[in-house]
């Protein structure tokens, strides 16, 4: 099989979207046009526009049926280069909502990355993407293998956890070359922050994605395939390789770093900076980081080190814990899970930090959003703005392993408290009242993440409010950056490897080697941009606005009471400042959000300068 | 086919990789694969160290890259191939456990056995033979029926790494250690595979994927 080779086509690319309507049970292969490959590469960029053309109208609900819920590669998916495994899982967000909008349902787009192999072999199968829509009316999964694509009964998967879902599925297909991305039992409950998982642990965790494949009662997709995209200059291509491959060989400090301890590394060394978040980020230092440290899951937990495909890296680490929390550890804790689930509930017993990981994962919930709730919860009960009943009865002090277990277990089944929990801060601290919306850590409904703001305004206070799907800290602190990242998920490539890919070995010529077209490092970046303005517009049509991109009051209040940054906190007009001359830098209107004219023509967006005032 | 296998201990051999690497490597978590050196005469084997695995699956793409390499502008380069493609396969299991496999070169060769193809009558070879350098299972794909018996026996008795072609039915699969220079042990990212001398009493040999894959499960998560 050899589908690259379909006339009209840009190599690298199948041109082929799979696309399943769950109501009707309809599978096509839609052809995808070069002009749109070209302008929005692949992955979370072509996502985004298939998304904004698919939804012509703003407001609907991310659980309508006409939600579309999109698995995107990109480009270098498939291809061995080394890091090549991430998918971004694109569609409007369940979580996110304006100050004010004319339409009830209004939301931000939602993309979640997720590494792994499910990529790739969505691309061995021969497809550039897979669109779901409409909603099944009984459980099901999702069946490729090549060109056979079938809609299959999932009710004996209905209801199971991630951990016997990734192995029932490889026994129940008889394969371990069937690559898996699948929902927990919250997302069968339509918890708004349920995530897509994929290996039991790595996650598409943020943004709801979960949440939307429950509502159309996709269990999992599952993918094998025999097929490989094409290269335009195979000779050019191989150089490339072979030099990126050298360049991660090379025993660096960066390499040793991700090796050892991966994101985890980070736990002490942002306690020590003071940008961690700990205590519903009243604070940025954690007293007792090296209990959760890299050292101490070396020694008590971790056995193994994983990679995704083509990884030199194999920054996921896997082993037991010991003790009354004991048993599997499919991950970490890396830097998210250990700071939401850990500092910022001031827990640090380690095998009880894992098994509250371990329960997340397996529930399949958003680790980062679950644990800022959590925190938050914790305060507000800390200050007694609420009680024990309200709380069904658990007592929810700061570092109580098993009140988080027990609350993590109710968002989960989405019963009682955890329920009200899975609202959100937002809508939590509306509940609640009392003052609360101050410490509740959100930007337009999405919670933050394991970055504290306060010493690391100028970065991270940027990348959270100006992220288009609510609060990311993956975003990047300016407009250059941010276009980078969105670059980077639309090609497939992993956040973290930037700095092998340098040089000759720029994202720009291997993008030239695959597709033949001569790209720059601008014109790349170029393509990043247009697909963030096009986000801002999605979220533009919704009824966001200037004053969502707003930092929760906490940062400009609270000033850490301890840690090396004792006192600091963030102030209000730096920021205004701050956040007013991106939108200079952006082209965007100080007032509406809204990208200008002039910066929508030049990224040849024009036809929604006309559609969109 | 002569025999030149030099016998060795299991704790002779895991003492001069002590020796040789200064590595970390666990007693007990080695797959082998075959051969038998063209220069010094003696057996080596593709060595694949589970405990150091991390399932990335670059061994796959390599491995696939160079047995189907492609003519371009004049010059030979590696292919791009489905990692599928590949002679040597990574099995994943959960919890996390990756197992790549080659032939393992069994001594007794089922698959060889199971070739129903009557014995050439001057080289005394079935369509399926042992190679006479290397030791590995070689086809004759002039006389090769496509019946599938070989894949059945590696499946059923052994690591099940020869598998049909779709089309010709023919075994493929079967690792050929790159005629003296495996790629898999060249670019692999974790030193997990290395080419050596090794005996044929050792732990794991001719075991399925699943059978290696479950006693590495105990090994790492009890």
């Amino acid at each position: 099989m050899n589908l690259s080779m379909m006339e009209n086509n840009i190599p690298g690319y199948f041109g082929r979207l799979l696309d399943v309507n769950l109501t009707t049970g309809e599978i096509r292969k839609t052809q995808l046009s070069k002009e749109i490959l070209k302008d929005f590469a692949g992955g979370r960029g072509l996502g985004m526009k298939l998304l904004f053309d698919r939804l012509s109208r703003p407001g609907i609900s991310a659980f309508s049926p006409e939600n579309v819920l999109l698995f995107m590669p990109g480009p270098f998916s498939g291809l061995p280069l080394p890091s090549s495994s991430r998918t971004c899982v694109v569609t409007k967000s369940p979580r996110t909502s304006p100050l004010k909008s004319d339409f009830p349902d209004a939301s931000t787009v939602s993309y979640s990355n997720i590494g792994g192999f499910f990529g790739p072999e969505l691309r061995f199968a021969g497809y550039d993407g897979l669109a779901i829509t409409g909603k099944s009316e009984k459980p099901v999964y999702l069946y490729i293998k090549d060109d056979q694509v079938e809609i299959r009964d999932a009710s004996a998967y209905w209801g199971m956890g991630t951990d016997e879902l990734e192995t029932r599925l490889i026994k129940d297909l008889g394969s371990d070359r069937f690559r898996s991305c699948y929902i927990g039992p919250a997302a069968e409950k339509l918890v708004p922050l349920a995530s897509v998982l994929n290996t039991a642990a790595r996650a598409a965790g943020r943004g709801g994605t979960g949440a939307v494949m429950g509502s159309k009662l996709l269990k999992a997709v599952c993918v094998s395939g025999s097929g490989i995209p094409n290269v335009a200059d195979p000779v050019r291509f191989h150089e490339l390789l072979e030099k990126a491959r050298q360049s991660f060989s090379e025993d660096t400090p960066s390499r040793k770093w991700w090796r050892e301890g991966g994101t985890t590394n980070a736990l002490e060394e942002s306690s020590q900076g003071g940008t961690m978040a700990v205590k519903n980020y009243s604070e940025g230092t954690f007293n007792e980081v090296q209990k959760i440290g890299t050292g101490a899951s070396r020694k008590e937990i971790w056995k193994r080190d994983f990679a995704c495909y083509c990884c030199y890296l194999a920054c996921k680490k896997s082993g037991m814990a010991k003790g009354a929390y004991g048993g599997l550890v499919h991950d970490g804790p890396e830097y998210e899970t250990g700071s939401m689930l850990g500092s910022n509930l001031l827990i640090s017993d380690l095998a009880g930090l894992s098994k509250c990981i371990g329960v997340a994962d397996n529930l399949g919930l958003d680790i980062i959003s679950a644990g800022n709730i959590i925190g938050f919860l914790m305060e507000a009960y800390d200050k007694r703005l609420i009680n024990k009943a309200f709380l069904d009865d658990i007592d929810l002090t700061w570092g109580n392993v098993d009140a988080t277990i027990a609350l993590l277990t109710k968002m989960g089944a989405n019963e009682g408290i955890g329920k009200k929990a899975n609202l959100g801060v937002k809508k939590l601290a509306e509940i609640i009242g009392q003052g609360s919306e101050a410490f509740a850590i959100h930007v337009k409904g999405h919670e933050l993440a394991g970055w504290n703001v306060h010493k690391a305004v100028d970065w991270f206070g940027i990348s959270y409010t100006t992220a288009n799907r609510g609060a990311c800290h993956m975003n990047g602190g300016g407009p250059s950056p941010q276009n980078q990242s969105a670059l980077r998920d639309s090609l497939g490539i992993c956040n973290f490897v930037d700095e092998w890919y340098i040089n000759d070995i720029s994202f720009a010529n291997i993008m030239s080697a695959i597709t033949g077209i001569e790209w720059t490092n601008e014109s790349l970046e170029k393509v990043g941009e247009r697909i963030y303005n096009l986000e801002k517009m999605f979220n533009y049509r919704e009824g966001f606005r200037r004053e969502d991109d707003r930092l929760p009051e906490r940062f400009y209040t609270d000033a850490y009471a301890g840690g090396p940054a004792a006192g600091i906190r963030v102030d209000r007009q730096h920021f205004t400042q701050l956040i007013e001359s991106y939108y200079d830098l952006r082209g965007w209107d100080k007032l509406t959000s809204r990208p200008t004219s002039a910066k929508l023509n030049e990224l040849g967006l024009a036809y929604l300068d006309t559609e969109y005032r | 086919m002569e025999e030149i296998i030099e016998k060795q201990s299991r704790r002779d051999f895991l003492r001069k990789l002590s020796l040789g690497a200064g590595s970390l490597l666990i007693a007990g978590s080695f797959g082998f694969s075959w051969m038998i050196d063209p220069v010094t005469g003696k057996v080596k084997a593709i060595v694949i160290d589970f405990s150091k695995c991390t399932g990335c699956r670059t061994c796959e793409t390599v491995c696939a890259a160079h047995h189907h390499q492609i003519e371009t502008g004049g010059s030979v380069i590696p292919g791009i191939s489905n990692p599928y493609q590949a002679n040597i396969r990574v099995h994943h299991f959960n919890p996390d456990v990756d197992v790549p496999l080659v032939c393992s070169r069994c001594e007794d060769a089922p698959c060889i056995d199971a070739c129903p193809v009557d014995p050439d009558p001057e080289t005394g070879r079935k369509a399926l033979y042992h190679h006479p350098v290397t030791g590995v299972p070689a086809n004759d794909t002039e006389r090769c029926i496509g019946c599938r018996m070989c894949a059945r026996a590696c499946e059923s008795m052994r690591t099940g790494t020869i598998r049909p072609n779709p089309g010709s039915h023919m075994p493929e699969g079967i690792c050929d250690q790159c005629g003296g220079d495996p790629q898999c042990v060249k670019y692999c990212p974790f030193n997990a595979i290395s080419f050596i001398e090794v005996a044929h009493d050792r732990e794991f040999a001719g075991l399925s994927p699943e059978a290696i894959g479950q006693l590495l499960i105990k090994k790492f998560y009890s």
